[in-house]
């Protein structure tokens, strides 16, 4: 508390003259009445009411929780009865597991490969929607799929997909009578992959064109004057105004990916035996499934070690993210 | 280097020859007219999907199999009434308003003086307790969940609506705080310093001065919180066990599951769906661009 006393906006005058910085605080705390540093002090003395039940919330809640994931995955533990410290022997038991493998698997595949797509569509909608003609309407409606349960998708695909349902009825007058089984086990995880492409382009559309929005209107009216292409413009205005936008997006995606759960959960109403088909598992699914489906003993310690393991591809990922994305932010 | 950039267009100039355009406007070309147009089918698909699903829960379930693409022929409660009382959706609606209306308002009521204090004071301990609030955005509920059933499960607050809402209180904590900490620190410090010259205490400029001045802020915080919470399936899936505890999305994964084995009654899943998505739109036409703005300032670094 004692560094107090350089409060940055008490001690204004000193940043201009460093020389001057003692004798303005001494002075300042010897009248001790001077308003800027008196509401300050008297501020300070708020930490622990005004920070106290919040810090105390979330670190009982979240912070005491996250790391006894980390203290639960290095034992062999059935959620009752004695825990049995194994060390590392959950990671490698799951790392052996062929199951958690294509979980983890998909889960990168949403990652990387239903992400991509998201971002390549979201640009390319940023870009058509930057000047036409009524893009609030068009920003406003692409966005709304962000405020639904994905649980709703889930089981509106599985009407829409259903052998006898909406796609294959569309496809009868165009002369496919005999169409894919949409919801045979194999291909309900590409369904699930372009169902989050559709219903989350719009959401990081709406963020990425709030960056663009930001570039002031004298660029573009450069570059018409300077005569660039379409192409020209793309590559040296928006791009590089834009980069820590999609920075921003890429961080988002890749904390909001590694949760996905509820959608696959409910699929095409596939969860027939309370579980969904084992090929559409996703790293999350396979934490609840190990500790809460009740169908085999819980495997706490199992469940665990996978969760952290999504932890830890979200905290390298945002870090290399953040390295990769560190460029000498444009200032306009 | 931005600058450097920019010239590299002007050469381009010399060796292009086709009409500059002085304007902006009247750029018109093959790709861009396509792109305008799927635009606009993908809004069009949207609403009809939107207005499809509402009509879809006032028919009953042979007619909706029968001709998936067909209007309601009358405005038929049904399904509602069946899904409210069949399907426990009333018990699950009044657990979702409740939670939600309460677990955010403490969110907000919590977080808002803590973002206060971690905007308006500048030393090292405040720097490392942003830090440390920042940490749990990037740490996804399926960590916490097994520890937090156990924890919970130790003191009796398992299948219960009070355990739920704690839960949520402290899983929003990280981003209500950040959230509100950029706003407090967009306010301006002059009317506060002003209180401050006239002898208001430090409490005081916070609750007289700061607090009415951030109503949008808070107004935003406390409606995202509404969306998360109202939608938020895996912990309540995890925490509660009775059907009498269930909140919406629980009570709906059930009633998917039921059918399995009871044959598909579509027309209530569709009523569920609805009651799922209705006050989500309504909250998003009342105050949509409230929304869309906290959404992506709140994402800003």
């Amino acid at each position: 508390m004692s560094v107090g006393l350089k409060e940055p906006r008490a001690g204004k005058a000193a940043l201009q003259n460093p020389d001057s910085r003692k004798p303005v605080t001494r002075k300042a705390s010897a009248q001790g009445r001077q308003p800027g540093s008196s509401i300050d002090v008297q501020r300070k003395k708020l930490l622990v009411p005004f920070v106290g039940p919040a810090f105390v919330l979330y670190t009982v809640l979240f912070i005491v929780p996250a790391l006894g994931a980390v203290w639960i995955s290095l034992h062999k533990w059935a959620g009752s009865g004695p825990m049995k410290f194994v060390g590392l022997d959950n990671y490698g038991r799951i790392f052996r597991d062929p199951l958690f493998l294509s979980s983890f698997g998909n889960t990168l595949l949403l990652l990387f490969v239903v992400g991509a797509a998201i971002f390549i569509l979201a640009f390319a909608m940023t870009l058509v929607l930057r000047d036409m003609a009524g893009k609030k309407v068009v920003r406003n409606v692409i966005f709304f799929p962000h405020l639904i349960n994905a649980l709703v998708f889930g089981v509106l695909a599985g009407f829409i997909f259903n052998p006898g349902g909406m796609v294959n009825s569309l496809l009868a007058p165009l002369g496919v009578t005999d169409p894919p089984k949409w919801l045979a086990q194999d291909n309900i995880f590409p369904l699930i992959m372009v169902t989050l492409v559709c219903t989350t382009t719009g959401y990081f559309t709406t963020i990425l064109m709030a960056g663009v929005d930001r570039i002031p209107p004298y660029y573009y009216e450069d570059c018409a004057l300077a005569g660039a292409t379409a192409f020209q413009r793309l590559r040296y205005v928006i791009l590089p105004l834009t980069w820590d936008v999609f920075g921003t997006c890429a961080v988002l995606w890749t904390i909001s990916s590694v949760k996905i759960f509820e959608i696959v959960w409910v699929f095409g109403g596939s969860s027939g035996a309370g579980v969904p088909p084992t090929q559409s598992w996703t790293a999350a699914v396979y934490t609840y499934v190990n500790a809460f489906s009740g169908q085999s003993t819980p495997a706490y310690g199992a469940a665990t070690a996978s969760a952290v393991l999504s932890l830890a591809l979200i905290s390298v990922l945002v870090v290399l993210l953040r390295r990769a994305m560190r460029r000498d932010a444009v200032e306009f | 280097m931005s600058e450097y950039k920019l010239l590299a267009p002007v050469t381009a100039r010399r060796r292009g020859r086709r009409g500059v355009s002085p304007a902006l406007r009247g750029e018109r070309s093959v790709v861009r007219g396509i792109g305008v147009g799927l635009l606009w089918l993908v809004v069009a698909i949207s609403i009809a999907a939107l207005v499809w699903m509402v009509a879809q829960a006032f028919r009953d379930t042979r007619a909706i199999l029968d001709d998936p693409w067909g209007v309601p022929a009358s405005l038929d409660f049904g399904n509602f009434v069946r899904a409210w009382t069949v399907g426990d959706f009333a018990v699950a609606t009044w657990n979702s308003l409740l939670t939600t209306v309460v677990s955010s308002v403490l969110t907000v009521a919590i977080a808002a003086p803590c973002a206060y204090y971690l905007s308006r004071v500048d030393n090292k301990l405040t720097r490392s307790l942003s830090l440390y609030f920042i940490l749990g955005l990037g740490i996804p509920a399926q960590v916490i969940l097994i520890p937090l059933f156990v924890m919970l499960n130790k003191v009796y607050l398992t299948d219960s609506i009070i355990g739920l809402n704690l839960v949520y209180i402290g899983v929003s904590m990280p981003f209500t705080v950040f959230l509100l900490t950029a706003f407090f620190r967009s306010l301006p410090l002059e009317m506060e310093e002003a209180a401050a010259l006239d002898g208001t205490t430090a409490f005081g400029t916070f609750w007289r001065i700061t607090l009415p001045l951030a109503k949008g802020g808070i107004l935003t915080a406390f409606i995202l919180q509404v969306i998360s919470h109202w939608n938020e399936t895996l912990l309540a899936l995890t925490l509660l066990q009775s059907t009498e505890k269930y909140t919406l999305p629980v009570a709906l994964i059930s009633f998917v599951q039921q059918q399995t084995y009871s044959g598909a009654d579509w027309g209530g899943l569709f009523a569920g769906l609805v009651m799922v998505v209705l006050p989500m739109l309504v909250i998003y036409v009342w105050l949509g661009r409230r929304l869309t703005e906290g959404l992506t300032l709140g994402m800003g670094k």
